[in-house]
């Protein structure tokens, strides 16, 4: 059994010397699936105490960001997550003010400090806006993690400098590490933190130490006595286990599931009659099959029984039918889930009646760059609908696309690919695995920088340069790669070597986009795909190369026999006497 | 289950015979470079248990426990990429060409050899105690198998060298039935198995293995061996090539991939 994230939580919360208790503070625990993909949420804030409705704003960004935390994408990290949250309830605050009389007097409007610890997987993730502190406890001292946003303008006087719902935009501090089993964290607003130290904090935790809840009133009580005359709020949070580090979230998934026989024509299987095998590889088996409750043919993938033996293919199998079901797009494969339990593993997904792209290439040996075109952008289109999700495709190749009878381009493979939200927090946190087909992969990948969604961009332009050419722009030289010296001596091919009568800017876009350092790519595939329809003026200045660029091998040969027939006309000069 | 069926295990050969062609010069080299010494020490084993025994058989029944060894640590034969290597060519995979495919093969020549080689040179160090006496009786074993399967052969003329050339056929056929039943199963001892009747077969039977010899030549030839390096390459090594060449491909590759790949439905969903 492995052991799964267990935090004990402590939280005390009291108005103090004031008649309103402006802070407010709140904490979730999910259960699995979340709490492997989305973690623990703890949060505090406190309104300023110059407003009368900052207990609103206080109220509503702890609330807010619980909720809603909770429902943004799985497949996004942690601070993507946690910062669109923040954005929309800054936005939302600072529209309150500006609605009402406060608009004229911003310390009177909904503004509060927000400070948010997330534990996920083997990381703790700070979000810090205001003068809240956030600490981690230490044998002798308290160790503050977080900034305060507070401006000095005298040795008395000082004002918040950021805080939630203070202006349009929003500012936040962003911070993770990886935690330790046994450490303690705390969260203070200043009507507390002022008025604490190391060792009131262990003597708290000493007298109440299976009680948290009574060991933040202690503190709370304490710094009360001790002439605090603000609001006062104490989060405690002791990491009590962690999920072992190659534990992956989806690894529960899998129990249970059994191995699927070999599937033969007419066979039942899962609720789906097999109608025939459309492919059979190392790596997976595919099958045509009708679901016999709705009569809806779909393409049913199983295991191969080469990599069953592999937990980490078999965590990629299912993570594939995971991935399909939170992308939405017509250029992407859609799952067809059905209702029904499932004994075996097992990936129904759509079935598309066309053929891939590598047979389109076949078909298709040199075809008109604007067929290329609209292909390469609607793959384009696709690999963006997983970029938005921040997940990488990792493994685009032309047999990894389908072109269907309508002559809509999708992706249909995703046994590689990364989602940062998931990765977070494990061991392999960083896209670095190769795990696609080597031919079609970024050199970053192979010197072991890690994918980019720069790295799907070589790919696709890789796919790009071989339907107009029916070469590969670096041959094998890429997957030659092994460390980033040998990035400088990959030669890039010239589309017009092969097909002359294409315009120069066609080969300059390419050749960006095939550059072997990403940061010298397009930034975004939009870009890559505005270049290829209307290029800019850098790319119509290129001209045709001269022939000692498109093609060393002919000009030097042409060269060698100008110089062989300048020596026999020398010769012949010679033996006649001249 | 431990028996992959062949469609699954025919595209795990085009598979690796992509990858070789992927594979860096540095890889290459040392991979096979280990592969040539490994398969050397192996068989001058084999030798030392057949001179001990006195029985052939045992030799031959105990030789495998070096090709099983590098296999499983990852390591290319010349006689294994003459059949894999093709393969990702007749597939027609990106990138793959009959270039490439002769680039690996000279690497893993030049890597085999010298690893051999090394080999050879560490045996005659151990059978003539550093050179400072005549070779022991393994020694002169090794140094006398040399004759002949190279005069011998060139004693019988184009016969011999017929017989030659049809030997290592048959010795890399078996060699890379071995490289393919490896494939099929999942688990070790299931590779071993499947690796060890092959090369049994074709040890036992005196067929010419190129990196065999790159080993049992080069040695004769430092332990008193009556033949020359010209005999050894012409009556021997660059024919065992050729032969080990035309067995791997005809007889492994290209059966299997047209009788197991070719029928199989192309990719389409």
């Amino acid at each position: 059994m492995t052991a799964t994230l267990r935090i004990r939580l402590g939280q005390h919360s009291d108005a103090g010397r004031k008649p309103v208790n402006q802070d407010f503070h709140g904490a979730t625990v999910p259960r699995e699936p979340l709490l492997g993909t989305k973690g623990i949420a703890i949060a505090l804030a406190d309104g300023i105490s110059s407003s009368a409705v900052s207990q609103v704003a206080s109220a509503a960004a702890v609330r807010g960001f619980l909720d809603d935390y909770y429902c943004t994408s799985e497949a996004w990290p942690v601070k993507r997550a946690a910062q669109r949250v923040l954005d929309a309830t800054n936005a939302w605050l600072h529209a309150q003010t500006m609605h009402s009389d406060a608009r004229f007097d911003k310390d009177r409007g909904y503004v509060c400090t927000f400070s948010a610890l997330v534990f996920k997987g083997r990381e703790a993730h700070l979000l810090h806006v205001g003068d809240a502190r956030v600490f981690r406890l230490h044998p002798q001292a308290l160790e503050q993690l977080s900034d305060d946003h507070r401006v000095r303008v005298s040795a008395h006087e000082s004002y918040l400098g950021r805080a939630l719902g203070a202006g349009p935009t929003l500012e936040i501090d962003y911070r993770c590490w990886p935690t330790e089993v046994g450490e303690t964290y705390l969260l203070a607003t200043d009507g507390v933190h002022g008025h604490l130290d190391a060792a009131a904090v262990h003597a708290a935790l000493a007298a109440h130490p299976d009680d948290l809840d009574a060991a933040a009133a202690a503190l709370v009580a304490r710094a009360l006595a001790r002439g605090s005359d603000d609001n006062l709020t104490v989060q405690i949070a002791r990491v009590d286990a962690l999920p072992a580090a190659d534990a992956a979230p989806l690894h529960t998934q899998r129990e249970g599931l059994a191995l699927p026989p070999p599937l033969q024509a007419r066979m039942d299987f899962e609720g789906y009659t097999i109608v025939r095998e459309l492919q059979a590889s190392a790596r997976s088996h595919i099958h045509l099959a009708v679901d016999r409750a709705s009569g809806q043919q779909v393409a049913l993938k199983t295991p191969s029984v080469d990599l069953s033996g592999d937990p980490a293919y078999l965590d990629r199998f299912l993570l594939e039918e995971w991935v399909a079901r939170r992308i939405d797009s017509p250029h992407v494969l859609k799952p067809c889930a059905s209702d029904r339990p499932r004994q075996h593993l097992c990936v129904a997904m759509e079935y598309v009646d066309g053929q891939t792209l590598s047979q389109w290439m076949t078909d298709h040996p040199a075809p008109d760059l604007e067929a290329v075109r609209s292909i390469v952008e609607q793959v384009a289109q696709g690999l963006q609908a997983f970029h938005r999700k921040d997940m990488l495709h990792q493994d685009l190749r032309p047999e990894n696309i389908m072109i269907d009878r309508t002559g809509t381009v999708k992706i249909i493979d995703f046994g590689a690919v990364h989602v940062a939200g998931l990765a977070e927090g494990t061991r392999d946190a960083r896209p670095d695995a190769l795990l696609g087909s080597l031919q079609y992969t970024a050199p970053e990948y192979f010197t072991g920088a890690g994918g980019t969604p720069q790295s799907d961009l070589f790919s696709l332009a890789v796919i790009a340069f071989q339907m107009l050419t029916g070469q590969l722009p670096y041959g094998l030289q890429v997957t030659r790669v092994r460390g980033p010296g040998d990035l400088h001596q990959l030669h890039c091919a010239s589309v017009l070597a092969v097909r002359p009568q294409l315009p120069p800017w066609i080969d300059a876009v390419l050749r960006k986009a095939l550059h072997p350092q990403p940061a010298k790519r397009h930034q975004v595939l939009s870009e890559f795909m505005h270049d290829l329809r209307a290029p800019s003026a850098e790319y119509l200045r290129a001209r045709r190369p001269p022939l000692l660029e498109r093609s060393p091998v002919q000009f030097w040969r042409a060269s060698a026999l100008l110089l062989a027939l300048a020596v026999v006309v020398l010769l012949g000069l010679r033996a006649t006497g001249h | 289950m431990a028996y992959l069926a062949p469609a699954e295990f025919v595209t795990k050969m085009v598979d690796a015979g992509e990858s070789k062609l992927l594979m860096s010069t540095r890889d290459t080299l040392i991979r096979s470079y280990m592969a040539g010494a490994i398969l050397a020490l192996a068989a001058a084993f084999a030798v030392t248990v057949t001179v001990n025994t006195g029985n052939p058989l045992v030799g031959a029944l105990l030789f495998p426990v070096g090709f099983c060894l590098l296999y499983l640590l990852g390591f290319d034969l010349l006689t294994g990429v003459f059949t894999l290597a093709p393969l990702a060519v007749l597939d027609k995979r990106p990138g793959a060409t009959w270039a490439g495919v002769l680039r690996n093969w000279g690497l893993v020549f030049c890597g085999n050899f010298a690893g051999a080689l090394t080999v050879a040179v560490f045996m005659a160090v151990i059978f003539t105690s550093g050179f400072t006496e005549a070779p022991n009786a393994i020694g002169q074993k090794i140094g006398h198998i040399g004759e002949g399967r190279t005069v011998g052969y060139a004693a019988h003329g184009a016969g011999g060298m017929l017989t030659l050339f049809i030997r290592a056929v048959m010795c890399n056929w078996m060699v890379s039935t071995g490289v393919v039943a490896a494939m099929m199963s999942t688990s070790v001892s299931g590779k071993v198995i499947a690796m060890w009747m092959p090369i049994l077969v074709f040890f036992y039977m005196g067929f010419e293995h190129s990196i065999v010899n790159m080993y049992l030549f080069p040695s004769g030839l430092m332990l008193g061996g009556n033949f020359t390096f010209m005999d050894y390459m012409v009556w021997n090594e660059i024919p065992t090539v050729v032969g080990n060449l035309v067995g791997g491909l005809t007889f492994v590759g290209a059966t299997l991939y047209s009788t197991h790949y070719k029928t199989a439905p192309k990719r389409a969903y």
